[in-house]
């Protein structure tokens, strides 16, 4: 997650400090401090907006969450923790935590895999139409997962498609609902991660890869053991992004409940929902609340332990920095420069990206903010 | 043994473009059909006669015209969070990389926390706190807490740190400019190619978003397209019958419409986004 190591000896601002060096009479000194501080207030006002509604609608709302959830109910007497002891004593609650963990499993390895194949296959000789290709594959994401499942849910209906009638198979029956979930998931974040492993692919140095070819290194053993190795942070970084993401399923058992026998509490977030609005039991809305936001938060950084844990493998190519000259890098992707794409067309923004490299970054959800 | 392997690989990306294309073609295909035609006929084929206007009429008379309300509710969504949320992170972002104030350190330490929670998990508590506040059933209930991302603050900071030049913020300075006027006059035009980013980013995602209006909105006439969709497909099971289904589906072509048709145009400005802060390297 987002630990800026190694940024500290250039945290932006950091320069900004120490810029009054001149020498001023006393009057003129007066009023350069008295400036000085109006600058001040007001640059901390420029934060204000956002440090307002961050404190209204992200930090109350969390403290208030753990304050209900530390609410007992009438006629328990004074136990705090009694929804928490509840909570964690239902099988059912238990049961969503090991299907999306189930579910997380699976799609997040198809996911992985088939993103990387593609995104290889795309970096590789062996294709042409590369942008449409993207293209195509990167779609699902501008479509709303409310409206892609309710396109796949009567696209694998026995009832509308005669082809899955065909097979005598009910994908939204209680056996396979799971699967046709996992299917709706993985098409519509196979394109995102492709996305982000082809980005990280045209930063790689040209002359690594042309120094390969030259030693006789065929394009798979290139993909295999030179591009592979440089894309595990990113594999380690979408892989955080889906546990995020899987734990907190919603929308598309929301939505196939309408039409199968989905169960209320089939995900932790859709027991959530159900616990606050269809018996309104607020307290323990909250409490499962806290309960996943733990899980989640101990999930993301189990899994960033282990990985962090390298193999004992050396580095094999340094990978083209992005405030470094992009002369060498792979041009006409598409891509801005600051991700290692095409140098064209962006001179002021030279390379935003450096810094951020000095940091795993990842959202808690995807880049649209509240879960979508 | 080179066009083979180009042959094989041209066929491998071709079969997956074709099963990730098959959905959207069914769902523009079915919303032209008859509901006897999309339950009884070839869900490959298209429809035998078109029937568009049809379903055009059961969509736009479910509630007397309730899905062109929902299309205007998701657009003031969208672009309110949009607007607000890319002016309000590019703010504070440049502030956090550019400036100096007390205090600083601890709102840069709230963004970075703040990447760490799952926001879906906050839904339940916003909405108790709105729900007190009476801030549910509003747009501004809507809008206001989808204004608040880390992501984006975060986003506008390293951009700024970077793309901002000190030389040009000084010049500002001396000549007399104040700092709100020197990022309005100066630090914004710069930060241009960020801000589509983000506004990009923060209009499909709230455009797309379904879990917080859900939670928030409990009145139709203030339903965004997803939540508007998903409560004709419930009715629809419910005692509307299999005939308000093609009108579903065409209402679910309406609503991804405008993305799919400005979406080849915008790829590249989101998929900036998205990579963003995960770029390799150490």
């Amino acid at each position: 997650m987002v630990i800026p190591r190694g940024a500290g000896n250039r945290r932006p601002g950091a320069e900004t400090t120490s810029e009054d060096g001149t020498e001023l009479e006393g009057h003129g000194r007066r009023l350069r401090r008295a400036g000085k501080n109006a600058a001040k207030a007001t640059s901390l006002g420029m934060t204000m907006p956002f440090v307002v509604l961050f404190a209204a609608f992200f930090i109350i709302p969390f403290v208030y969450a753990i304050a209900q959830s530390l609410e007992s109910p009438s006629g328990v007497g004074p136990d705090s923790v009694h929804n928490y002891k509840v909570v964690l004593s239902e099988s059912g609650f238990w049961q969503s935590i090991g299907r999306v963990a189930y579910i997380g499993v699976i799609q997040i390895t198809v996911i992985i895999v088939f993103a990387l194949v593609l995104a290889l296959l795309l970096d590789s000789p062996f294709c042409r139409g590369k942008r449409m290709f993207t293209l195509i594959f990167f779609l699902p994401y501008a479509i709303p997962g409310v409206v892609a499942s309710i396109m796949w849910g009567f696209l694998l209906s026995p009832s509308v498609d005669n082809l899955v009638h065909s097979t005598n198979l009910d994908p939204l029956g209680p056996n396979l609902v799971l699967y046709s979930i996992i299917l709706i998931v993985v098409w519509e974040f196979v394109g995102y991660n492709m996305v982000i492993y082809r980005t990280a692919l045209t930063s790689i140095s040209l002359e690594v890869i042309e120094a390969a070819r030259m030693d006789g290194c065929s394009e798979f053993q290139l993909a295999r053991h030179i591009k592979l190795p440089l894309l595990r942070r990113m594999i380690i970084f979408t892989s955080i992004l889906s546990i995020i993401g899987t734990l907190q399923l919603f929308n598309e058992p929301e939505i196939l409940s309408e039409i199968t026998t989905i169960s209320p509490t089939y995900t932790p977030n859709l027991s959530i929902y159900n616990e606050a609005f269809a018996f309104t039991n607020i307290p323990f809305a909250a409490t499962e609340s806290i309960i996943l936001l733990i899980i989640i938060v101990g999930a993301t950084f189990a899994f960033f332990t282990v990985t962090r844990q390298r193999p004992g493998r050396r580095r094999i190519a340094p990978v083209g920095k992005p405030g470094a000259p992009r002369t060498a890098t792979r041009r006409g992707l598409g891509f801005p420069p600051s991700l290692g794409g095409s140098g064209k067309g962006r001179p002021a923004l030279s390379g935003p990206s450096a810094r951020a490299e000095a940091m795993l970054g990842s959202t808690g959800s995807t880049p649209g903010g509240l879960g979508s | 043994m080179k066009k083979f392997k180009t042959s094989a690989s041209m066929a491998f990306l071709i079969l997956v473009a074709v099963v990730m294309l098959f959905p959207i073609y069914w769902l523009f295909v079915s919303s032209a059909k008859t509901p006897g035609e999309l339950f009884g006929g070839n869900a490959l084929l298209p429809p035998s006669h078109v029937v568009l206007g049809a379903n055009y009429d059961v969509l736009t008379g479910y509630e007397s015209g309730a899905f062109w309300l929902w299309f205007r509710n998701s657009m003031i969504y969208a672009f309110g969070t949009a607007v607000v949320g890319t002016y309000v992170c590019a703010m504070t972002g440049y502030a956090l990389a550019k400036l100096s104030f007390p205090g600083k350190k601890a709102i840069l330490g709230f963004v970075l926390g703040g990447l760490m929670v799952p926001t879906t998990v906050l839904i339940i508590p916003i909405f108790i706190m709105e729900h007190d506040l009476r801030l549910t059933n509003t747009f501004a209930g809507v809008i206001l807490p989808l204004i608040v991302s880390p992501f984006g603050v975060y986003f506008m900071w390293a951009f700024s740190a970077d793309g901002v030049s000190r030389s040009l913020i000084d010049s500002g300075r001396v000549d007399g400019a104040g700092e709100i006027r020197i990022f309005h006059r100066i630090v914004l035009p710069i930060l241009v190619p960020a801000l589509v980013t983000l506004f990009l980013i923060l209009f499909i995602g709230t455009w797309n978003n379904y879990f917080l209006p859900l939670v928030l909105l409990h009145q139709g006439s203030l339903f965004p397209l997803t939540v508007g969709l998903a409560t004709i497909l419930s009715l629809g099971q419910q005692g509307l019958g299999v005939s308000s289904y093609s009108a579903l589906l065409l209402g679910a072509v309406l609503s991804v419409l405008p993305m799919l048709v400005l979406f080849p145009f915008l790829q590249k400005y989101v998929a900036r986004g998205l990579t963003f802060g995960s770029t390799t390297g150490e």
